[in-house]
């Protein structure tokens, strides 16, 4: 418990420091410039904007975080698939990945009205952006997963005449974990970037779609409380992915050295 | 059945075709090996040591001539998982515990059916690992690993072991103390007869300490240059390290083993 406490703490105070220091920066600037509320309001005026209706960012938080959250999971379902079915076939790596890196280069504020004309307005155009992005890392971090395997272990299997399954499950799996938590460090901010954007087009709620609006209407305040819990919901996911890092990887050796 | 040696090599040859030019590894060797036999395979780096133990698990198909387990291919010996490894490295699955570690061949498995098996928890104290069971590999030493790799090796008590320089990467004592180790665990897994042992070694020392048997081979490719019985007293301690017998047997050896055989 002591131990977990620690690492919380560990993980959380130094963001947090740098992060106060930003805003203690943002604040004397803006003062002492005497910068309009218009183009940059002090940190005083977003955090009363934010405790004003807190319920207002948070459930907007929320539905984006779910936005990217689903589209993280699809996108991630379909690239581990894709590399477990390329792993096994040479033909279909050349097939496929092209493919891949075309869905990767594909401009994201391209193709975000495209999937507006085609699934309208509801969540499932957000969660196909949020999906899109982070596919690309996962495949990635899927592929080199599979194949890095420890040859030693690989020859061991062999010589208990173990069947392509077993390899599969018992060691390839396994080894994969390293680099899918990566993948997913990398990715999951990228589908929040992805279900933002995808909102500033078709929203009629999440954060994507508070950006946009209080932007059309100068409300800045809320364009950067809403910033703000942007930022705060990328940390979190930070830190809680680190968490779940050490429980289920602690006999890699990335987490053994920082203990 | 009863005739038929428990391993038998025969006029292998086997040449490495995957390098840009072909690499000669074994030429002509021919071994019979008596069922419960501990047979040392010793030779300079280089002289197919490894691959000769390859092909007789099975793990490698040889170029030319044939091995046989038992009178079978390699491979059915292997599914019938009758043969155990251990490799110089003990490739332990970093994710599992001791005992997980050693009972992974038996879940790989399924069924284990036919034949019974030993007892997991019983390994792990057979191999002096009493009290270790949930540590994972990281948490312990070199030569502990190496213990764990070699109860894994009998999870199916087979009745073929083959050992590819298990100790080479341990240091000077505990590999000696290993060695002790591996003959007392080997004479006492005599219930169902003694298990015949394929121990591939770049130490004289050790080739003696454990072998009724030693085959020196030369360099590459691979030829059997000598093939010694090992007549010292069992069981074997440490003061035999001093006995003239030994040191009789050693200098021969060594000698062999210096002389630049073409």
């Amino acid at each position: 418990m002591n131990r977990t406490l620690h690492t919380l703490a560990a993980q959380l105070l130094p963001p947090i420091v740098a992060f106060a220091l930003l805003i203690a920066l943002w604040w004397a600037y803006v003062e002492w410039k005497g910068v309009s509320i218009f183009v940059a309001p002090t940190p005083g005026r977003v955090a009363s904007r934010f405790f004003d209706d807190p319920g207002y960012f948070l459930r907007n938080g929320g539905w984006t975080l779910w936005e990217a959250t689903l589209g993280l999971f699809f996108g991630s379902a379909i690239a581990i698939a894709l590399a477990v079915a390329m792993a096994h076939s040479r033909v279909l790596e050349r097939a496929i990945f092209p493919l891949a890196i075309a869905a990767k280069v594909m401009p994201l504020v391209a193709i975000a009205p495209v999937l507006v004309i085609i699934f309208g307005f509801g969540q499932t155009p957000k969660i196909i952006v949020a999906a899109l992005l982070s596919f690309f890392p996962m495949l990635v971090a899927a592929m080199t997963g599979f194949r890095d395997v420890d040859p030693r272990a690989l020859e061991f299997f062999r010589s208990i005449h173990a069947s392509a399954w077993s390899v599969f499950w018992k060691l390839r799996v396994p080894s994969s974990l390293p680099h899918l938590f990566n993948g997913v460090r990398i990715s999951y901010p990228l589908a929040l970037i992805g279900a933002v954007v995808a909102e500033w087009f078709t929203g009629t709620r999440g954060l994507g779609y508070i950006v946009y609006s209080s932007w059309l209407g100068t409300r800045t305040p809320e364009l950067f409380a809403s910033i703000v819990v942007l930022v705060v919901i990328g940390v979190a996911i930070n830190v809680v992915l680190s968490l779940v890092e050490h429980r289920v990887l602690f006999w890699h050796e990335s987490v053994r050295s920082t203990e | 059945m009863a005739e038929t040696h428990h391993v038998s090599l025969n006029n292998l040859a086997h040449v490495f075709t995957d390098g840009r030019t072909p690499l000669p590894a074994l030429d002509d060797v021919s071994l019979q090996v008596p069922r419960g036999q501990f047979l040392s395979i010793i030779g300079p780096t280089g002289s197919g040591k490894s691959t000769l133990l390859r092909v007789a698990g099975g793990l490698l198909r040889p170029t030319d001539g044939s091995a046989l387990i038992d009178g079978e291919a390699p491979a059915e010996a292997q599914r019938r998982h009758d043969i155990g490894f251990v490799f110089q490295d003990p490739a332990l699955l970093p994710w599992r515990s001791v005992l997980a570690n050693i009972r992974l061949p038996l879940e790989i498995d399924g069924a284990r059916r036919k034949r019974s098996v030993p007892d997991p928890e019983q390994l792990i104290d057979l191999v002096g690992l009493s009290g270790f069971r949930d540590y994972y590999p990281h948490q312990l030493s070199g030569g502990m690993q190496q213990r764990v790799a070699i109860a894994r090796a009998l999870a199916f008590d087979p009745s073929l072991l083959l050992m590819d320089e298990p100790f080479g990467a341990l240091d000077e004592i505990t590999r000696s103390d290993m060695r002790y180790e591996l003959l007392r665990l080997w004479s006492r897994v005599e219930s169902a007869g003694r298990k015949t042992v394929l121990f591939v070694t770049h130490s004289i020392a050790e080739a003696l300490v454990l072998s009724d048997r030693v085959i020196v081979l030369s360099k590459r490719p691979g030829r059997v240059v000598a093939d010694l019985d090992v007549e010292l007293a069992r069981p074997r301690t440490q003061e035999i390290e001093r006995s003239p017998a030994f040191l009789d047997y050693s200098d021969y050896l060594r000698g062999l083993l210096r002389e630049p055989v073409a």
